[in-house]
C-alpha cells in the first residue's frame, strides 16, 4: 500500500475531468440536435399546440345605386358561441339558455359537453336575446360579430340585385355575378391557446379588415322606383302574367332601371317562387313582334336604297306567301316606308324584306346584336334566337322582319333601339359603373363601350323620324305621346306560341319600345307586358306605361323640353300620304 | 490568528461563477413563474430570499477551516441520517412522496443535505485508505455501507433521483481514488447482474418512467407528456430563442414542473441554443474549476472532498439536463442554482462555500 502521490492525483483528476467533460459535451450535442436539427419540426409541433386558427369572414361589400343610395348592405349581427372547456356546469347553462334563447336543451347540452374548443349556441340572434344572455353573465359563453345581408329597399330592383345566402355568398343577380368582388375575404388569424385549450386575447386581436368591395350601379333608385310603379300599374290593370321595363341611357349603354313584375323580396327570398328571382329581361327571350320593324326599316334604308317615302303595296290586308297568309290589323293599299312603321303593317314589312332579301335582314339584325349576348355584367344572359338566313323558309324572311320567328331578350331589344337613338352606334349595356374598396377608393370603373356602328348616321336619323311619327296622330303609338317631348317609339303585339305549338289567339306579348327626346335622345325605355288579359295591343297595354316612365324619368332627369314640338309633324308633312289608315 | 494569505488566496473565480449561475437561475426562474401571468409570482420572491440565505451559508462554509469536516464528519453524517429517519417518521410531502421536515415556518429536505454529509464521510474515509494501487473489495465495504444507508432511506421516501445522486457521487469519488483492477471487474459484473433485481424493486411509476424514456410515445398524454412537452419547448427555442418572457410553451402552461425539475426547458426555449450552450459552458468551467481546487489542494481529504462536491454538481447538471432533453429517464433531480427550491439552493451554496474553503486554505498544509 503506497500513499497517494501528487502524480497519481494529477492522473485521477485528469481522468475524472475528462469523463465529466465528455458527458457534458453529450448534453451540448443533444442541445444542438434538438435546437438546430429538430428545431423546425419541434417548432411546428409547438405551434400546433398553442395556435388556434380562427376564421373571420370579412363583411360583404355594399351595393349602391348611381347616387350612392344603399341597395344591398351587410349589417352586423351577433351570434352566441360557447367555449366548452371553460364551462363548468353545462347542464345548468343549457337550461338557462333554453329559456332565454328557446333552443333545445339536449342538443345544446350535447354541444356544451363536447371536447371541441368552440361551438355555436345560436346564430344571428336579436339584440334582445343578446341583452338577456349577457344579463345571465355565464362563463364560457361569448358573443361574436357576424354579418347578415339586408336589402333596405325590399322588392326594389330585386331581380337585378339578386341576393346572397346565409353564409353571404351571392346566389343570384349582381350579388352572384360580382361575388368575387363583393365578398369579404376569409381572414385566418391565430390566437394563442394554453394547455387547457383556453383561448387568449381574442379581444385584443385587431380584426384584420377584410371587407369586400362595394359596387356602384348605373341603376338609379328613383328611376327604378317609378319604372316599377308604372309597370305594376300596367300589369295589374291588364291582369298580366308578368311584365318588364327597362330604362337605358342610349348614349352610354348604362342601365338606369330594370323592373320586373311580379316583385319579390330578397330579404326573404325563400318565400317566393324561384321563377321570380331571375333577371328575366336578360335571361329570358321572347318573340318581340312589331318592335322589330324598326330594324327592318333600317335594313331597307341601308341596303334597299329606300327612303321613308319609298312606297310598298300592302295588298289590302291579306298577303299570301306559299300556304301562309300574312294579315294586317287594318287593310292598307300603298304605304310609304314611314307609314308601314307608323301603322305597323306586317304586309308592308314583308314587302320590305322581299325587296332587300333575307341576307340583309339577317345581317342587319345580327349587327344590332340579336342572336348574340350583349355581354352585360349580369349572370345567365341569353343570346336569344336568330337562326341563320340559310335556314329560313320563304315565309320566315318576312315573318322575322316583323318580329315573328325570332327571339330576343328585352335587353337586346332596348340595346338595339338605343343604337338607333345613338345615331347608329351600338353601345354595350352595363349595370355596374364602379367598384370601390371598403374605404371608398376606386378599384375599377366601367366606361361606356362602343360595340360597332350598325347603321349610318343618315339611316339612324331617318328611322328616328319614322319612329317619331309613330306617336303622332294616326300612329299606333299615340298613347305614348308626351307633352313637351317628341317621342320616338314603336309598338309590339306578338302572339305567343301556345302549348299546341301554334300561335295563340289569347296569349300575347304587348310591348312598347322608344326613346326621348326624339332629336337628342337621353333615355330609351322598353315596356314588355306578358299575357295581358282583356286588351293585348302594345299600343293600349304597354304604351301608357312607357309614357308614364318616360315622362317621369324626363322630369326627374330634367331633360329639356323640346322647344318646337313639331319634329314628328314636320316629317309627316313632307311625306305623301299614300294610303289611308283604315 | 487571521492569516492574510486567506484573503490573498480567496477564490474570486469560484464566487463569481456561483454568482453568475445564481443570476442566470433567478432570471430563468422569474420567467418560468411570471410568463403567462404578467405578474411575478410568490415563488420568485421566495427564491430571491433563499439566495440571500444561501449566500450567508456560502460565507459560513468558507469562514472556518474545512478540516473540521474531517474531524466532525461522522457526527454530521449521523445527524443527517437521523433527519432522514425523521422524514420517514414525521415527514411531509406532496404527490405521494415524503421529503420534507417542517421546522416552524420553513421546511427542509434532508435528502439534499445528506449529499454533503455523504461526501464528507467518504472523503474522510478515502483520505485515510486511498493508495496508488487502488482500493480492494474489503476496503470498499465501509464506503458501500455508508452509501447504502442514506440510499435506502431516501429510496423509501421515495426520492429515486436523490438516491441515485448519492450513489453516483460516492461512485465518482471511489473511481477517483481508484479501485484495484480485479475488484473493479467484480463490481462491474455484479452490477450488471443486479440490474434485473433493481427492476424488481422499482415502483410502478418508476418503471413507467423508464419505459417511457425508452419509448416516449408509449403514453404521450401520461408519463410521456413531460418529456415530449419539454423537447418541444427546447426545440422550438431554436438557435436564438424566443426571447425573455416570450416562451410560448412556458407561458401557455404546456411545460410541466416548469420552475422546478424542468426549468432548463424554459431557459432553452427563451434563450435558444445560445442560452443552453452558455449555461453548459459556465457549468463546465465551474466543474473543471472544482476539480482544479481538488488537484491544487495538497492533502487528500481536501482533494477528495473537492472532487466529491464537484461530482455532485456535475451529476445534478448532467442528470437534470439529460432528463429534460430526453436523454435520461425522468427522475427528480434539480438543476443547481436554477431550479426553484430552498434546500437544493442552500446545498449547492454550501458546496461552493466548501470549495472556496478548500481553495483558500491550500497554503496551510505543510
Amino acid at each position: 500500500m503506497k500513499p497517494i502521490e501528487k502524480k497519481h492525483i494529477r492522473l485521477r483528476t485528469i481522468l475524472i475531468g475528462f469523463i465529466f467533460s465528455i458527458f457534458l459535451s453529450v448534453i451540448g450535442a443533444r442541445a444542438f440536435y434538438l435546437q438546430v436539427f429538430c428545431s423546425s419540426w419541434l417548432s411546428r409541433k409547438a405551434a400546433n399546440q398553442y395556435e388556434k386558427s380562427l376564421i373571420f369572414h370579412g363583411k360583404r361589400g355594399t351595393i349602391y345605386d348611381t347616387n350612392h343610395r344603399e341597395m344591398a348592405l351587410s349589417i352586423d349581427v351577433i351570434s352566441i358561441v360557447a367555449y366548452p372547456p371553460n364551462i363548468k356546469d353545462p347542464a345548468a347553462i343549457s337550461r338557462s339558455l333554453n329559456k332565454t334563447l328557446e333552443i333545445d336543451v339536449n342538443s345544446l347540452n350535447q354541444r356544451l359537453t363536447s371536447d371541441r374548443s368552440f361551438v355555436w349556441v345560436k346564430r344571428k340572434v336579436t339584440p334582445k336575446e343578446v341583452k338577456d344572455v349577457k344579463a345571465l353573465d355565464l362563463k364560457g359563453i361569448d358573443f361574436i360579430a357576424e354579418h347578415e345581408r339586408f336589402y333596405p329597399n325590399k322588392t326594389l330592383a330585386a331581380q337585378v340585385l339578386g341576393f346572397s345566402g346565409i353564409d353571404e355568398h351571392g346566389l343570384e343577380g349582381i350579388e352572384y355575378y360580382y361575388d368575387t368582388y363583393l365578398k369579404g375575404s376569409t381572414c385566418r388569424f391565430t390566437v394563442l391557446k394554453d394547455a387547457f385549450k383556453r383561448g387568449f386575447d381574442t379581444e385584443k386581436n385587431v380584426m384584420p379588415d377584410c371587407s369586400g368591395n362595394n359596387l356602384i350601379l348605373t341603376i338609379d333608385y328613383n328611376i327604378q322606383y317609378l319604372a316599377e310603379r308604372a309597370l305594376e300599374e300596367a300589369s295589374v290593370k291588364f291582369n298580366a302574367k308578368s311584365g318588364m321595363a327597362i330604362v337605358m341611357s342610349p348614349k352610354t349603354g348604362a342601365i338606369l332601371a330594370v323592373a320586373h313584375y311580379p316583385f319579390f323580396n330578397p330579404n326573404s327570398f325563400g318565400e317566393f317562387d324561384r321563377n321570380l328571382w331571375r333577371n328575366r329581361s336578360i335571361t329570358d327571350s321572347f318573340e318581340p313582334g312589331s318592335t322589330m320593324k324598326i330594324f327592318s326599316a333600317c335594313a331597307a334604308i341601308e341596303f334597299g336604297g329606300c327612303s321613308s317615302n319609298t312606297i310598298f303595296f300592302c295588298e289590302n290586308g291579306k298577303y299570301k306567301i306559299g300556304k301562309n297568309i300574312v294579315n294586317d290589323t287594318h287593310p292598307h293599299g300603298w304605304l310609304s316606308l314611314q307609314h308601314i312603321i307608323k301603322f305597323s303593317s306586317n304586309i308592308g314589312t314583308v314587302k320590305i324584306s322581299e325587296r332587300i332579301g333575307p341576307e340583309h335582314i339577317y345581317k342587319t339584325f345580327s349587327s344590332f346584336g340579336f342572336g348574340e349576348k350583349t355581354g352585360i355584367d349580369c349572370p345567365g344572359e341569353t343570346s336569344g334566337g336568330l337562326s341563320h338566313y340559310n335556314t329560313w323558309a320563304k315565309i320566315d324572311a318576312g315573318a322575322i322582319a316583323f318580329g315573328q320567328g325570332v327571339a330576343v331578350s328585352a335587353l337586346q331589344l332596348i340595346t338595339a333601339a338605343s343604337a338607333i337613338a345613338n345615331d347608329g352606334i351600338l353601345m354595350a349595356p352595363y349595370i355596374v359603373q364602379a367598384i370601390t374598396d371598403q374605404n371608398g377608393r376606386l378599384i375599377k370603373s366601367s366606361s361606356p363601350r362602343i360595340v360597332r356602328r350598325v347603321v349610318s348616321l343618315d339611316t339612324a336619323r331617318i328611322v328616328k323620324k319614322i319612329m317619331a311619327s309613330v306617336t303622332t296622330e294616326g300612329g299606333t303609338g299615340v298613347n305614348a305621346a308626351l307633352e313637351g317631348y317628341a317621342v320616338c317609339g314603336k309598338t309590339g303585339t306578338a302572339q305567343k306560341i301556345d302549348k299546341k305549338g301554334t300561335y295563340s289567339d289569347e296569349k300575347y306579348t304587348a310591348s312598347f319600345l322608344g326613346f326621348i327626346p326624339a332629336d337628342d335622345p337621353e333615355i330609351t325605355v322598353l315596356v314588355v307586358i306578358d299575357e295581358p288579359r282583356g286588351k293585348h295591343y302594345g299600343s293600349i297595354v304597354a304604351a301608357p306605361a312607357f309614357k308614364r316612365i318616360a315622362h317621369e324619368t324626363a322630369n326627374y332627369m330634367n331633360i329639356p323640353l323640346t322647344v318646337d314640338n313639331s319634329f314628328g309633324r314636320l316629317v309627316d308633312m313632307r311625306i305623301h300620304e299614300n294610303g289611308a289608315r283604315g | 490568528m487571521f492569516d492574510r494569505r486567506l484573503v490573498q488566496n480567496f477564490d474570486w473565480i469560484l464566487l463569481s461563477l456561483a454568482l453568475m449561475l445564481g443570476f442566470l437561475g433567478l432570471v430563468t426562474l422569474y420567467s418560468s413563474v411570471t410568463a403567462g401571468t404578467q405578474v411575478p409570482q410568490m415563488e420568485y420572491y421566495k427564491q430571491l430570499a433563499w439566495y440571500f440565505v444561501g449566500l450567508i451559508f456560502l460565507v459560513i462554509s468558507f469562514l472556518f477551516n474545512y478540516k473540521i469536516f474531517d474531524k466532525w464528519g461522522h457526527i454530521i453524517y449521523i445527524l443527517c441520517i437521523s433527519l432522514l429517519v425523521g422524514v420517514l417518521i414525521f415527514g411531509e410531502g406532496s404527490k405521494g412522496a415524503m421529503r420534507w421536515l417542517k421546522f416552524g415556518f420553513f421546511s427542509i429536505q434532508p435528502s439534499e443535505l445528506v449529499k454533503i454529509a455523504v461526501i464528507i464521510i467518504m472523503a474522510r474515509y478515502y483520505s485515510k485508505h486511498a493508495n496508488t494501487t487502488g482500493l480492494t473489495l474489503r476496503e470498499l465495504i465501509n464506503p458501500f455501507l455508508l452509501t447504502m444507508i442514506p440510499f435506502i432511506l431516501i429510496v423509501k421516501q421515495p426520492d429515486l433521483g436523490t438516491a441515485i445522486m448519492i450513489v453516483l457521487i460516492a461512485g465518482s469519488m471511489t473511481v477517483f481514488v481508484k479501485i484495484e483492477r480485479r475488484s473493479f471487474l467484480y463490481l462491474i459484473v455484479s452490477g450488471v447482474l443486479s440490474i434485473p433485481l433493481i427492476w424488481f424493486f422499482l415502483r410502478e411509476y418508476q418503471k413507467a418512467r423508464i419505459l417511457t424514456f425508452l419509448d416516449p410515445d408509449r403514453d404521450p398524454l401520461g408519463t410521456g407528456y413531460h418529456i415530449i412537452q419539454s423537447k418541444i419547448a427546447i426545440g422550438s427555442g431554436m438557435i436564438s430563442g424566443k426571447g425573455f418572457l416570450k416562451g410560448t410553451q412556458n407561458a401557455l402552461s404546456f411545460l410541466p414542473e416548469q420552475h422546478t425539475d424542468f426549468i432548463f426547458s424554459v431557459l432553452a426555449e427563451e434563450w435558444g441554443l445560445i442560452g443552453s450552450v452558455i449555461i453548459l459552458i459556465v457549468f463546465l468551467i465551474l466543474i473543471l474549476k472544482g476539480l482544479n481546487v481538488g488537484y491544487r489542494c495538497r492533502e487528500p481529504f481536501g482533494t477528495i472532498l473537492s472532487v466529491g462536491i464537484t461530482a455532485m454538481i456535475f451529476w445534478q447538471v448532467f442528470i437534470n439536463i439529460g432528463m429534460v432533453m430526453g436523454l435520461l429517464p425522468v427522475v427528480g433531480v434539480t438543476l443547481p442554482f436554477v431550479s426553484y427550491g430552498g434546500s437544493s439552493l442552500i446545498t449547492v451554496m454550501i458546496s461552493i462555500g466548501i470549495l472556496i474553503n478548500v481553495s483558500m486554505r491550500r497554503f496551510m498544509v505543510e
